[in-house]
């Protein structure tokens, strides 16, 4: 699904944050991305969500290259893609239902359409008690379960997330990991980016060590 | 439908949620609206004075008392062969009379007094809209002069075309002024707008990265600026009201009889309509400008 050929990503003063990436990751799949920081982890998330363009190479999902992709196909190629934060990055303005069903909104969905997707997504992460919570009034394990329903609402064919356990304490982090798995049990794609090895070990996927923006070990 | 009723509530909340900013380009936009309202009524009501003005002969030809009816038909024939006539009308000594006693009723009874009437008849003439050609018209005012029975010539067009300029300077003048007020207008609208998408940048963000169509990325930033476009017209119009309503209670017929007119009239329906229009032009397009960088 992910193909990645002598991906480099260049910054101002020659920093190089990835340097001849090659890799691949089937459909359906469960990848782990780690190495230290710095390790060019988030950049390749970056590249993944056209954020970025990348400065030699071709990254391709689904057989088409990222790069030529226009801003309206960015847009649709997008709307495919779930991705979750390490600082979760929910409105704090709106409640837990608005922030998953906003997804939705912004896409232009019916509002009936809406509601259900919502409801069913912050089921399956089991906060549906918590609708009309706001973030602020929830833990950081559940704004992360938000988070990851949001990601989902749309039924996305690929999952990216950044550190999604990066502020939760080691049981918790196991919590959402195990979210993700049984995400990817649904077929979903997924591609997690964090440098904590113990969870990589405890949920036992395939993993793609980085360090200075290439891949070192792959286990 | 559905987009536009996205839209709107998105734009309402917005509003609600930064009142003091939205208050403040419904100000400033009602301001500007509000000085481009006075130039309108001021321009409706030149309009009319200039347009009763103009209604009045642009040339008078004067015929003496005995001028017999073969040199009046010359004259005549004289007009109704210029191409720079548009038509003309007799007024006998009696019309003029009367004419006379109309507007100047505190003489009338001077007039009475009188043994003969002393007015002549005339031909008033009015003239073709295109008959600038300045040397055309006195031309025809010479030869007027030169026929048998005429009196005198009276031109006033020069003293119109004067009027028409002046009047069109101070067009040019307040349309300088109405859109350098339309430009600060907008640039406020715009600021306002960018402070919003600024307040809401984490909800863009997501939005972007969610892969929400650019048009509902920028649509309630532009829906919020016509709202906010107008209110300030609909203000601006409401000042205006009030000004003009309160003006004209102490100082409308004064106003009025030094400018020759029967009254002062307020801005008419299509005058208002662009206010308000223009209003939420302005607004639409702050609100598109300042909401370019969301979409990206």
């Amino acid at each position: 699904m992910i193909e990645a050929y002598h991906l480099s990503k260049v910054y101002s003063r020659g920093v190089y944050a990835l340097r001849e990436l090659s890799l691949q990751v089937e459909k359906g799949e469960f990848v782990f991305l780690t190495g230290p920081s710095g390790a060019g982890k988030s950049t390749f998330l970056r590249l993944l969500l056209c954020q970025e363009p990348p400065s030699e190479g071709q990254l391709m999902v689904s057989g088409r290259s990222l790069s030529e992709l226009r801003p309206r196909e960015v847009q649709a190629y997008r709307r495919g893609v779930g991705f979750v934060f390490q600082d979760f990055k929910l409105i704090p303005r709106k409640d837990v239902f608005e922030n998953v069903a906003f997804v939705m909104r912004v896409l232009g969905a019916p509002e009936a359409q809406q509601r259900r997707k919502a409801f069913q997504a912050l089921k399956w992460v089991g906060l549906q008690h918590r609708m009309n919570a706001f973030p602020t009034e929830l833990s950081g394990g559940e704004q992360q379960r938000v988070a990851i329903a949001r990601a989902l609402v749309n039924d996305p064919a690929l999952v990216l997330a950044d550190e999604p356990t990066g502020n939760l304490d080691p049981d918790l982090s196991l919590d959402i990991m195990n979210l993700f798995r049984e995400i990817n049990a649904r077929g979903t794609t997924v591609v997690v980016a964090t440098h904590d090895r113990e969870l990589i070990r405890q949920v036992g996927r395939r993993a793609l060590t980085l360090d200075q923006g290439q891949i070192v070990e792959t286990s | 439908m559905h987009a536009i009723k996205y839209f709107l509530i998105e734009a309402l909340v917005s509003m609600r949620r930064d009142r003091r900013a939205a208050a403040l380009a419904v100000l400033t936009i009602a301001a500007g609206l509000f000085l481009f309202g006075v130039f309108l009524l001021i321009d409706a009501n030149v309009e009319r004075l200039v347009g009763r003005w103009t209604a009045s002969a642009e040339l008078s030809v004067y015929l003496a008392d005995d001028i017999d009816a073969s040199a009046r038909a010359t004259v005549e024939a004289t007009l109704t062969a210029s191409p720079l006539v548009d038509r003309y009308e007799f007024v006998s000594k009696a019309d003029a009379l009367a004419r006379f006693k109309r507007d100047f009723p505190d003489l009338a009874d001077l007039s009475d007094q009188l043994d003969d009437n002393p007015l002549p008849s005339a031909f008033e003439v009015r003239l073709r809209s295109t008959a600038g050609a300045e040397a055309g018209l006195e031309d025809l005012a010479a030869r007027l002069g030169r026929s048998a029975g005429v009196l005198d010539v009276r031109y006033d067009r020069l003293w119109v075309s004067r009027l028409m300029t002046v009047v069109a300077l101070l067009r040019g003048i307040s349309l300088a002024i109405i859109t350098i007020v339309a430009v600060a207008a907008a640039l406020t609208v715009a600021s306002v707008v960018r402070l919003a998408t600024y307040a809401r940048r984490d909800e863009i963000e997501i939005m972007q990265l969610v892969g929400s169509p650019t048009l509902y990325i920028r649509g309630p930033f532009v829906v919020e600026g016509v709202l906010q476009g107008g209110l300030g017209a609909l203000v601006a119009v409401g000042l205006l009201w009030g000004g003009y309503s309160f003006a004209t209670m102490r100082y409308g017929q004064m106003i009025a009889d030094a400018l020759g007119l029967d009254t002062l009239t307020f801005l008419p329906g299509a005058a208002t309509t662009l206010v308000i229009v223009g209003g939420m032009l302005v607004g639409c397009v702050g609100g598109a400008v300042a909401s370019r960088s969301a979409g990206h």
